[in-house]
């Protein structure tokens, strides 16, 4: 129409995403109930419900409590395993024009190293999130993900069984998240993304009681971005992969500031519960930015920002 | 196409003490809503209060395209709910989750066993039924702590439909609890009659209550709305479930039970499934 479009496009590892923008894992299940608020082939990519290979219950209610400007979760991955997925939700997932990335957990390094075997046959998915950042659950995941070296045991198991384009996703609860950034790097992680939820609390004073079953849960939201976005700072300096940024993105402008920060993708999560249309607003927001301010993609202002 | 609306609030008033009742116009949820659904509210402007409010649906005029809301004013989110002035928009998605189920026999008896707010998806699904059926099968008890809290008791009966109604402190009706009725009502019938179908909204205990008792007077129908915290209200978070009897399909670990998400695939349940806890 005689109007350059914008190049908003932008790669994952082997992952050709139209738009930078995706989903946290856990916040948009498999795509099934968002699909009835848009089109899902909006999305740069969709990161699936973190999958186990063995269905899960997940944690007792209650598992979500409210904080300020925040929520804490503690659901315990609970997902129907990876029959489930294969079966049903990715089936559905390739009605869309949208990569999709599995987010894996397991209580062993095997389990990780199983699942990411059989995803490696499965027509429909793009890539796997690997999560050792989970900190709701009691076995494995975190445990893994709070050292290099269990980092690295878990990402060269998974790289060992699979081509697909890996993803390591990182706890911000660890002493430096840069260390393990590098260990998930140097074992063969093709990106890395970053953060998973912080680990809190919260206390029902009238009844003197742990608003979560599980007593702690993961923190998330807009109170968490300032740190977020520090942590993504500090692992785009120290790393060559590429970064998918998150944490408490609620706004385009809040995406802008993790992509000027060095993250070349972002994904949206809790703002997902917010507003469902949160996604497709935020991709119509960043294309907006980047015309008002004269820049022809999103991937020039990646890592751009300066000392002030 | 589900769809976050940009509502407009009609009026808002406040019914008794401490009870509010706000009358929003959205043809679109006006239009599609059933008994035992609801919508999700943003009842704050910033990121605090953050998550949407679970509200179900009170009275729905689809010609109107008007629907309202009844609540009592506990919290944070229903103070600033309340606050809304007529003219102002109020962000909701919705109508979301299972409706109750209303069978298909004309010839059923409807048993509505409320407990305080539990009552505002009961005068829904009160008026629904009354429109499918007529009033003469349908019996309303309604219970709460005091004769302020006793809602929409004066709606039920103005449509006829045949009321009981308790206090926990005795200024209104029966002194003590609306089980108590429940149980006198259910010894009048014969348990094998299939046709009585028993619908309840009221706190935890009350619904586990009105669940045993059915069960021992062998009631075959017995749903039962429950309100548990949510995040995000359509199905994506996992965060509001309740555990339900038999195995997760795919699970062959042993577990006799599974989660399930109050928001989708509730809140009304078929309380036989449901563990109380």
């Amino acid at each position: 129409m005689g109007v350059n479009r914008l190049d908003l496009s932008t790669t994952i590892g082997n992952i050709r995403m139209k738009n930078p923008v995706t989903v946290a894992s856990g916040t948009f299940a498999y795509g099934q109930e968002m699909s009835e608020f848009y089109d899902l082939s909006r999305l740069g990519a969709i990161v699936t419900k973190g999958t186990s290979l063995k269905p899960w219950p997940g944690n007792d209610y209650p598992r979500t409590v409210e904080t300020s400007s925040g929520m804490l979760n503690a659901i315990g991955l609970q997902n129907d395993g990876l029959d489930a997925l294969i079966n049903e939700k990715i089936p559905f997932l390739r009605n869309f024009d949208v990569p999709v990335i599995v987010n894996v957990v397991g209580h062993t390094v095997e389990e990780y190293a199983e699942i990411a075997a059989w995803l490696d046959n499965v027509d429909g998915v793009a890539g796997i999130e690997i999560n050792i950042s989970c900190p709701n659950v009691k076995q494995g995941c975190l445990a893994f993900g709070t050292t290099p070296e269990g980092t690295a045991e878990v990402v060269s198991a998974v790289r060992a069984r699979t081509s697909l384009t890996i993803i390591t996703k990182l706890s911000p609860n660890v002493g430096s998240v840069i260390q393990i950034a590098k260990a998930a790097v140097d074992a063969g992680s093709d990106a890395i993304s970053l953060v998973n939820t912080f680990l809190g609390t919260a206390i029902d004073p009238w009844k003197r009681k742990f608003r979560l079953s599980n007593v702690t849960g993961g923190l998330s939201g807009p109170a968490i971005k300032p740190i977020a976005l520090r942590m993504v700072y500090e692992v785009a300096q120290a790393v060559d992969v590429p970064i998918v940024g998150m944490g408490g993105i609620m706004t385009a402008m809040d995406a802008v500031e993790f992509l000027l920060a060095g993250a070349d993708a972002v994904s949206i999560g809790t703002a997902n519960f917010v507003n469902p249309m949160a996604a497709v607003e935020i991709i119509d927001g960043i294309e907006e930015y980047l015309q008002s301010m004269g820049f022809g993609s999103a991937r020039e202002i990646v890592g751009t920002v300066a000392e002030s | 196409m589900k769809g976050v609306y940009d509502c407009e609030v009609v009026a808002q008033s406040e019914v008794a003490p401490g009870v509010g009742r706000t009358l929003v116009a959205c043809p679109e949820i006006a239009r599609q809503a059933q008994p035992g659904q609801f919508v999700n509210v943003r009842v704050g402007h910033t990121t605090d209060p953050l998550l949407r409010r679970p509200f179900s649906v009170h009275a729905a005029y689809p010609t109107e395209g008007v629907f309202s809301l009844l609540y009592v004013i506990v919290g944070r989110g229903t103070e600033l709910l309340r606050k809304f002035q007529p003219g102002e928009k109020i962000s909701m998605v919705g109508p979301l989750g299972r409706p109750f189920d209303l069978g298909d026999s004309p010839d059923a008896e409807h048993l509505i066993v409320a407990g305080g707010c539990g009552a505002a998806p009961l005068h829904f699904l009160c008026d629904v039924l009354c429109a499918k059926w007529g009033c003469e099968r349908i019996t309303v008890l309604a219970g709460a702590q005091h004769r302020d809290a006793l809602l929409c008791e004066a709606e039920f009966r103005a449509h006829g439909v045949s009321v009981g109604a308790s206090t926990d402190d005795g200024s209104y009706g029966h002194k003590g609890l609306v089980t108590d009725l429940l149980r006198d009502h259910l010894a009048l019938y014969n348990p094998s009659d299939t046709r009585l179908r028993v619908y309840s909204c009221g706190p935890h205990s009350m619904m586990q209550e009105v669940a045993r008792i059915c069960a021992d007077a062998g009631v075959r129908e017995c749903q039962v709305s429950l309100e548990n915290n949510m995040a995000c209200g359509f199905g994506v978070c996992t965060g509001c479930v309740q555990k339900i009897r038999g195995a997760a399909k795919g699970d062959n670990s042993g577990r006799d039970w599974h989660h399930e998400r109050v928001c989708v695939d509730g809140p009304v349940f078929n309380a036989e499934d449901i563990i109380w806890e």
